[in-house]
């Protein structure tokens, strides 16, 4: 029997329903009192109001899509919508919708509780990329939430089933997960498993999937499941795993105990691996550092624990250490740390981390190497060659102390501890040719080069350069062995023996000059003689006898000087040792020389002077002796004049003790090299076969002699082409 | 004929005996004291033979520039040129021959050697003339 009006009218308002009545633009035309709470009491009195207005943002579209939805053929369906309310917040309902002559009769209930539920369950699973699902076995019946379809990249709209739900694992895989499923059933306990699927969108992830069965009647009738995102996660614990790996494997290989030093609690930790190396108890985590301190060597503790406080205190997060510390065994092994320091705010370092590297090995090769350099060196040190090694670049790689001691001094650089350039620092006259023996040696070739060089005192040395070049392993060159020996003395005797030679030579030619002088001035005069002898034998006129008489004598004169010349160059000792010693006017000595040659002068026109000295100078000589000095000297002066003048002076002003007589003339000059030999005997400027000037060329040397026995001596000043200065000083009384 | 004679020499005394040794021997002899007087000589007179001195004096022209000289003058080149000298080490006669001096006689001067010398060229002039 149906409602009637009165009834229905009770119904429709007693009702917990909330009922209304839409046109199908979502114009309100009808609602029960239950209703009130969606709207606010203003917009009750409205003419027209939307239901859109009212509803929350996200489920306007929803309703639109659901109105329109609803036709004669399928005039039901059931929807929720959240409404935002004045007074109670949101509230969810439940519509029945229903299409009656173009009008939509709504019949809602309150699920908001329900749906927070919902809300939140939806969250968690966006959240944490988790969805839902559950199936059927009785039906075959597969459902996803939407979660699920998001972790396969998949149309939420897609209908699900068992199969497409496989699809996504690899083939391989495909079979072993199905097994998972069906054992279930069998079986009635849940499971779960992390595997690998491949999304809708090519996308590899990894998913944890967990299941559970519901059961009725000893059957499973229903499983509940979870299924989760856990790509990173995963990804996250393998690349923890290789990193474990790595590290593990990097340890192992480098042989070296990780430390973890706890400054302020005192305590070091080590790892395994180290704790059984130095015999440290295994089941304790942590030594204490006086435990440890014992370990290291005694002659080590206090430069290490030095370098320990010095590290502390220095700025930065660098530590440096190194000590020997002993084994399980006892013995001692080098040992380095390498740590990274971490410091409080206050800058205080509070712990350390770093490891232990065993060194032994490298330690004993690095000493048995400095051995090896320091017996090198050695051995470098004490030969006679100053020695450098370059590298290809010609950077010093080590020298000899005598080099470096040089090179500090000169070049202000210490090539054993800064890099350095050997052209930079080797004396001036090896640059020319330095570069061309080098690279001469660069390519394989052994070089010697003989150097003259100015050493520090200014004294000429000879050095031999050579140049080595040295193989490495590889036979590549990989240095250069540059040694300078000092040839010095050997080259002095060798320029002494050409020196000697030439000396030799000059004397040579000297003595056969003599004899040719000696021969031409002998049968000058000669020729004379016998010439005139010849003619007397058939001379019978008087006047003409007398005549060659008279060139007879002159004849004989000059062949008895030259003989006189000579016997009294070779009879110096006679002299000494009849010295004739008188006080004598020098002016008057001199003056009778000085007239004695001035028809000479006079004959070649030459300006010919005397200056006496005023304070008339006696002394005490042999005046024979310094008279043939002093004409020597006059005759040789216009000898070597052609034209100028000839100046003759006495001096006694100069000195106390001594009167100089100087001979200037304007001649032809004695060049530097003749001049040291000027007083030698037999020593004329002009020799050989062009030889202008008469004369046995002794006169100069003969005057030297005269005058240093009689305490004098004789300096010449000379230039070419201006003449020449001739100075006797002679002492007032021998 | 007698022949014309220039002897080179800077020593008066060997110069005047070598005049009256060969003007005895028929020949005119002219005496230069150094090589410019010679070759103003040259220039004058004609010659059948110069005797050359080689020690002509201090920073004088010697026997052998001057004989050099002589060699660049056309009118002397078939006049022979000896050199009188007392240089007479070894070697020196072929070092003088070298030059270019036709003969070379040392001093003291053997006179009977230079005198056929002479004859000889004499002779040899007479030759030339008959021809």
């Amino acid at each position: 029997m149906p409602f009637t009006a009165e009834q229905f009218g009770i119904l429709a308002e007693k009702t917990l329903h909330f009922l209304l009545i839409l046109k199908k633009n979502g114009r309100i035309v009808a609602f029960n009192n239950r209703c009130g709470v969606l709207f606010p009491i203003e917009d009750n009195k409205k003419k027209a109001i939307y239901i859109t207005d009212y509803i929350i943002d996200e489920d306007v579209k929803i309703l639109n899509q659901s109105i329109s939805s609803l036709s004669k053929q399928n005039s039901i369906l059931s929807q929720s919508f959240s409404f935002a309310t004045e007074k109670h917040g949101v509230l969810a309902l439940k519509f029945n919708l229903t299409l009656h002559n173009d009008l939509i009769y709504a019949a809602g209930i309150d699920t908001t509780e329900e749906y927070k539920e919902h809300r939140a369950l939806m969250t968690i699973s966006k959240l944490t990329k988790t969805g839902a699902w559950y199936y059927n076995p009785k039906n075959n019946e597969m459902f996803w939430s939407k979660g699920c379809y998001l972790i396969k990249d998949l149309d939420p709209k897609t209908k699900m089933t068992r199969e497409l739900g496989a699809s996504f694992y690899p083939k391989e895989n495909r079979k072993r997960i199905e097994s998972y499923l069906n054992n279930l059933i069998k079986t009635r306990k849940p499971y779960e498993y992390t595997e690998k699927i491949i999304t809708k969108k090519g996308n590899v992830k990894w998913v944890k999937v967990v299941a559970q069965p519901v059961i009725y009647k000893n059957e499973v009738i229903y499983v509940n499941g979870t299924i989760a995102d856990v790509t990173d996660r995963h990804n996250y614990i393998e690349k923890l795993k290789y990193n474990e790996e790595t590290k593990h494997l990097a340890l192992k290989g480098i042989q070296s105990g990780l430390f973890d030093h706890h400054i302020e609690k005192n305590e070091v930790f080590y790892s395994a691996d180290f704790k059984k190396m130095l015999g440290l108890p295994l089941d304790q985590d942590f030594v204490p550092e006086e435990t440890f301190r014992k370990m290291i060597h005694p002659e080590d503790v206090e430069g290490a624990f030095e370098r320990h406080l010095k590290n502390l205190k220095q700025p930065g997060n660098q530590y440096y250490n190194y000590y020997r510390l002993s084994d399980k065994k006892g013995t001692y092994k080098y040992y380095e740390v390498h740590g990274f320091q971490r410091k409080n705010e206050k800058n205080e370092t509070i712990r350390m981390i770093g490891n232990l590297i065993d060194v032994h090995q490298r330690r004993l090769n690095e000493k048995t190497i400095a051995e090896s350099k320091n017996r090198l060196q050695a051995i470098v040190n004490n030969g006679f060659a100053y020695t450098v090694l370059l590298d290809p670049e010609g950077q010093i790689l080590m020298t000899d102390e005598k080099s470096l001691k040089i090179i500090k001094r000169d070049f202000n650089v210490d090539p054993s501890k800064t890099p350095c350039l050997f052209i930079n620092v080797m004396p001036l006259n090896f640059k020319n040719t330095f570069l061309h023996e080098f690279n001469e040696a660069l390519k394989g070739n052994m070089v010697k080069k003989e150097i003259e060089r100015a050493t520090n005192e200014g004294n000429v040395q000879w050095l031999e350069s050579k140049y080595t070049p040295i193989y490495d392993q590889e036979n590549e060159i990989n240095s250069v062995l540059v040694s300078f020996h000092d040839i010095t003395e050997q080259k002095l005797a060798e320029i002494a023996i050409k020196e000697s030679h030439l000396k030799e030579q000059e004397l040579n030619s000297l003595k056969s000059n003599i004899l040719s002088n000696f021969s031409h001035e002998i049968r000058t005069p000669l020729n004379g003689i016998m010439t005139v002898s010849k003619l007397l034998l058939d001379e019978k006129e008087p006047e003409e006898r007398k005549k060659l008489l008279e060139y007879l004598e002159e004849s004989k004169d000059r062949l008895l000087d030259t003989i006189n010349n000579l016997s009294n160059f070779s009879d110096l000792e006679a002299i000494r040792n009849n010295l004739n010693l008188k006080e004598v006017d020098a002016n008057y000595t001199i003056e009778t020389s000085f007239r004695e040659y001035k028809h000479l002068a006079d004959a070649k026109n030459l300006e010919y002077h005397l200056e006496l000295d005023h304070t008339c100078p006696q002394i005490n000589i042999d005046e024979d002796l310094l008279r043939t000095a002093v004409n020597n000297i006059i005759h040789n002066a216009i000898k070597y004049t052609s034209n100028g003048r000839i100046i003759v002076k006495i001096n006694s002003k100069k000195s106390k003790n001594n009167v100089y007589i100087s001979v200037t003339d304007t001649g032809i000059g004695i060049d530097k090299e003749n001049l040291k030999k000027v007083f030698d005997p037999f020593m004329q400027e002009s020799i050989g076969i062009n030889r202008k000037y008469e004369g046995t060329g002794i006169g100069l040397s003969l005057s030297k002699r005269y005058i240093e026995i009689l305490g004098g001596r004789i300096k010449v000043k000379s230039k070419m082409g201006k003449g020449t200065e001739f100075t006797i000083i002679i002492p007032k009384c021998l | 004929m007698p022949m014309n004679i220039l002897y080179v020499e800077d020593n008066k005394i060997n110069a005047m005996v070598m005049d009256k040794m060969l003007s005895k021997n028929d020949s005119n002899v002219i005496i230069a004291e150094n090589g410019s007087q010679a070759l103003a000589v040259v220039k004058e007179k004609n010659l059948d033979l110069i005797l050359v001195d080689i020690n002509l004096g201090l920073n004088q022209m010697d026997g052998c520039e001057l004989l050099q000289r002589f060699k660049k003058l056309d009118l002397l080149q078939n006049i022979p040129v000896f050199a009188v000298t007392a240089y007479a080490m070894p070697g020196d006669k072929q070092r003088f021959l070298n030059l270019g001096f036709d003969n070379y006689f040392s001093k003291p001067v053997n006179f009977d050697k230079l005198l056929s010398v002479i004859s000889k060229i004499r002779n040899n002039l007479g030759t030339t003339q008959m021809n």
